[in-house]
This record gives C-alpha cells, structure tokens and sequence, in this order.
C-alpha cells in the first residue's frame, strides 16, 4: 500500500497498551512439586500462562559433604560420593576412585578395571532409564515410566548381587572393587544385553514416536550450541544441541580407550537442534551404546584376582588433582587436594547436574509454564547432586 | 487442511501403536510378589541388617574406627593375667571382655566397610531387611552377653587394678629416689 500521507506508519502502535498484557504473577514451582525432580524451588514470575522469568533456588537436599569429606578417611568418602547423583552411583565413585588412584599412582588390576567399565556402564542405562520414566510423567505420559522401571529392576537386581547394594552401592572403591563377580554374573549381564536391547523398540512405539510427546516437546526449549557451550552444560545435554563432547571420547579415562561406541549427538529430526525432543532422544540411543559397550566388555574380560590392588592402608602424597569423567549427567569433576594425611584436606565435586540447571533462566524466557516443565525434565536434574 | 488431517491421523496412528505395546502385555505372565505373604529371596550378598556373633568377637575395635557414621559402640575390658576366655574359631586369641557392642541401626548407611576389617568375619550384613520398628530405641542393638552385674563387676575390678598400680608407682617413685 503506497503512503498517502506524512503520518509515520507506526503512530497507531504507540500509545495502546497491550489488552492481554495481564499483571506479573509470581508463583513458587516446587519446593515439593512432582516434576521438579526432588526439592527444587523455581521462582516463576509469570505473565499469564507465560514465563517471564525463572529463578532456580536450591539447598534443599544439602548435606554438607563437602565438609564431611574433611573428617573422613580416603576410603570413607566412596559411601558419601555415592549418596550424590543417587541415580548413577557407581559412576560417581568411578571418578572419585580415578582420582585418588591417580594421585596416588595406582595401577588397578585388570579385572577389576573391566568390572568397573561394565558397572557404570550398567548405571548409565538404569539412570537414562529413570529419566526415561520420569520425564514421560513430566509431560503427561505414565505408562513408560512402568517400563523403565521394569528394565531398570532387573539391572539393581544384578548390583544387587554382585555388590549387596540396590541403589547406594560402595562397590568401586580406591584401588579396583569390593567383590569379585559372583559364578555366572556375566553371563547374566550378557543375557540382560540381549533382553533389553530389543525394549528400545518398545519405547520408541510408546514415547519416542508418539506424536503428542513429539508436540509436547519438539521445539520446545531449544539451547543453540553456542549458548550451550557458553553455559558449561555437558553430558547429554550438551550432545542434544549438536557438540560431540563426550569424555569417554574426547579425553579417555579408565580403558574406554579399548571399546568401540559411537557419540550420539541431536540432529533435530522432529524440529529444532537442541530442543527437548533431542535431548531426550540422545538418552535413548546412548542406551544402546551402553549395551554395546557391555558385551564387548564382557567379551574381553580377563581373569584374575578383582581385589588384588586394593592397598590396605590409603596413603596419598601431598598434592591436587582435577580429574573428571562422565556420568549420565555430564562432566562429574573432582578436585582433591592432600597433605599426605589419613583424610583429604578439600573434595571439591564439579557436579555436572548443578551447571546444566544454570541455563533455565536463559531458556524459560518466553515460554508457557508447561513447556518450563518439559525443559527442567529434559535437564535431567538430580538435587541430590546439586546440593550435594 | 491437509496438514490439520495429517496431524490428527498420526495422533490416532501413534497412540495406537502404544496402545498395541501395552496390549501385548495382556499375555504376559504377571510378576507381582503378595509380599507379606511370599518374600523375594535376597543375594548373599545383599546388606540388609548387620549381624554380630559376638562369640568371635575379639574386642579390636576395628570395625568401629572404619565405620564413617560412628553407629557402633564398644567397651572392653582387658582380661587379666590368668584369665583364659577362649579364643574365635578361627584360632585368634580373645584377650577383651566384650561388655557393650551396641549397633544403632538407626543411624548405618549400610556401606559394609564395618565387615571388611574384622579379623575374625564375626559382623556382617544379613538378607534380613523387614526390622521397622515404632520406636527408635528398638533399633539400638545389643550384641554383647555380659549382663550389668558382671560387668559392674568387671569395671571394679580394672578401676582396683589401676589403683594398685598407680600405688606401685607412686609406693616405688620415692623409693628409687
């Protein structure tokens, strides 16, 4: 339309208030809120159904181990590390135990090396499993969270037997394992390989696929690779926006070096890079890498005595260390320092949980209060780790 | 249009395949324990509730120290010169009475390090896990067999010890001087 007039074209936009601009709204998500995933409070100021702001506060679930550690013996830390990111116990003493053994300049037994390899790897896929159930419960769908529980039942039921513990295992300790396999537990991680591997089919039929989750969470949340970078996500969460970033690749600890896995990162099939729907998808296909790099693990393991390097009395020289791994969260860092003495004088941990929630004030912006839910669940956040 | 049509299509399309996912599972044996009625047998190695057989115990206290909560309490005696109370039944020596070994199960975080030192493998963790209890006391337990009697008895008997030797101190200190 071609102007007939001098009035700017934007006089009519100037002094008309917006007629669905409501008042701000502040309202408390959580403490005790089901998909905030613990004891998380996320402030909201809202305009309407929108988000204008969120404003993570933690502390709830604080236990204090950082100072506990203090008072502890090197080995009287790994029931405490293990009490962190709960969901993925064996992968947070792993890194604990890498990092005193590193220290100390400890060779680990190859047996036990192995062991450790498939342990984690195990917790990897009940901790993705968990978040496989929990966040089909965030965005409305219950049954799936039946099945992930279903599948991760049978791997607490191997833990079980090879380390008396369900959940809070105090398996791998400073200098190789607690216990040796008990007769015939590999072939039963070799046959749990070949019953869960097939259940991924299941899922996708069930969650992945549907196409109301896929509207629920397609570009929903979308963290571009930059502003993921920039924030210091990691794990999952970074390789959903696009960045093939991951530790056991990149910057290989323990004998990950040995196996062959690929890095699943987002490709946005459903909408966006980086947007909920892939964050949630890279769990599930890194899923069957772990399976993957259980078989071969099992395959290979040599014989001979698990507990042999396990040293009677921890002595660690003077010194800190930064050693990180990856846990089904992200980087896991801990940095020790010692004085040579019975405890460690500072257990710093990195944890990759508390640096992932740091972007959800930066992606909340703008968003409806049910989208908030779908992105705090594909963080996959764990308080116990946070707070610590 | 089309695509308002194609979106509801693949809704029903997909929800239906979950629901097929589900209905397969009509025909699959059902896995539910009426649990108070039948029990799930636990691992041998499961940590459920710590045991002691206090008549191996040899009073070292070692399981006490590796505890990282402190819910382990022991008090020992030293036995005397002439006195012959055993030894555990893996042949080490008993030379403490064992008057209190009390565990506040209340307070372990069931982290087994308390089974690993003990030289005779006299603690350790059973399969037992049902020991809810209304009362917090119920859960403090008493593994020692001396009753208060003996070991009030005992307790005078190292306190008149110790009196007589530090009398034999002081009695010889002057005396060398």
């Amino acid at each position: 339309m071609a102007q007939t007039n001098n009035f700017p074209e934007t006089r009519f936009e100037l002094e008309i208030p917006d007629p669905l601009k409501t008042d701000e709204f502040i309202l408390n998500m959580g403490p005790q809120h089901p998909s905030t995933h613990g004891v998380l409070r996320v402030l909201l100021k809202t305009d309407g159904e929108i988000v204008e702001s969120a404003t993570p506060y933690i502390g709830y679930l604080h236990r204090t181990f950082e100072k506990h550690a203090e008072r502890m013996t090197w080995p009287q830390v790994v029931p405490y590390v293990d009490r962190m990111d709960y969901l993925a116990s064996m992968n947070n003493s792993l890194g604990y135990a890498l990092a005193v053994e590193k220290m100390m300049g400890l060779e680990v037994n190859e047996r036990a090396q192995y062991l450790r390899i498939i342990v984690s790897e195990l917790n990897r896929i009940a901790s993705h499993l968990v978040f496989l159930g929990t966040y089909g419960l965030d965005v409305g769908a219950f049954t799936p969270f039946l099945y992930g529980f279903r599948e991760r039942e049978r791997i607490i039921d191997l833990f079980e037997e090879i380390s008396g513990g369900r959940l809070l295992y105090n398996y791998i300790w400073i200098g190789g394992v607690a216990f040796d396999a008990p007769d015939g537990w590999l072939e039963k991680v070799n046959e749990f390989c070949d019953y869960f591997e097939p259940k991924i089919k299941e899922y996708n039929d069930l969650l992945t696929f549907n196409k109301i989750f896929i509207e629920r969470t397609a570009n929903v949340g979308v963290i571009p690779a930059d502003l993921a970078i920039n924030y210091g996500l990691s794990g999952p969460t970074l390789r959903g926006s696009g960045v093939n970033f991951d530790l056991r690749k990149n910057d290989p600890y323990c004998i990950y070096d040995r196996f062959d896995f690929n890095v699943c990162i987002g490709k946005g099939e459903q909408g966006t890079v980086g947007d909920s729907w892939d964050r949630y998808y890279v769990r599930i296909e890194e899923m069957v890498e772990s399976a993957k790099i259980i078989r071969q693990a099992v395959n290979q393991i040599p014989d001979g005595d698990a507990k042999e390097t396990v040293p009677r009395n921890v002595r660690v020289p003077a010194g800190e260390i930064y050693f990180r791994t990856e846990t089904p969260r992200g980087e896991l860092g801990y940095y020790i320092v010692s004085d040579g003495g019975k405890n460690p004088v500072r257990v710093k941990v990195r944890a990759p949980a508390f640096c992932n929630l740091s972007i959800l004030p930066a992606v909340a912006r703008g968003t409806m209060v049910a989208d908030l839910v779908a992105i705090l669940g594909s963080l996959d956040i764990v308080l116990g780790e946070i707070d610590r | 249009m089309r695509e308002y049509f194609k979106n509801i299509y693949e809704a029903i399309v997909t929800i239906l395949i979950g629901m097929g996912v589900t209905f397969r599972h009509l025909f699959v044996p059902s896995v539910t324990l009426q649990y108070p009625h039948e029990k799930l047998k636990l691992p041998e190695r499961s940590r459920m509730k710590l045991f002691v057989n206090i008549d191996d115990c040899i009073g070292c206290r070692q399981c006490e120290r590796a505890c990282p909560v402190d819910c382990i309490t022991i008090d020992t005696i030293k036995a005397g010169k002439d006195e012959d109370l055993g030894a555990a039944s893996n042949g080490q020596k008993k030379r403490f009475h064992v008057t209190k070994f009390d565990i506040d199960m209340s307070l372990c975080c069931f982290c087994n390090l308390c089974t690993f030192p003990c030289p005779t493998e006299c603690i350790y963790m059973t399969p037992e896990f049902d020991f809810a209890t209304y009362d917090r006391n119920n859960l403090i337990y008493h593994f020692s067999n001396y009753t208060p009697e003996q070991v009030q008895e005992l307790k005078e008997r190292e306190a008149q010890q110790k009196a007589a030797l530090a009398n034999a101190k002081t009695g010889k200190k002057p005396e060398q001087k």
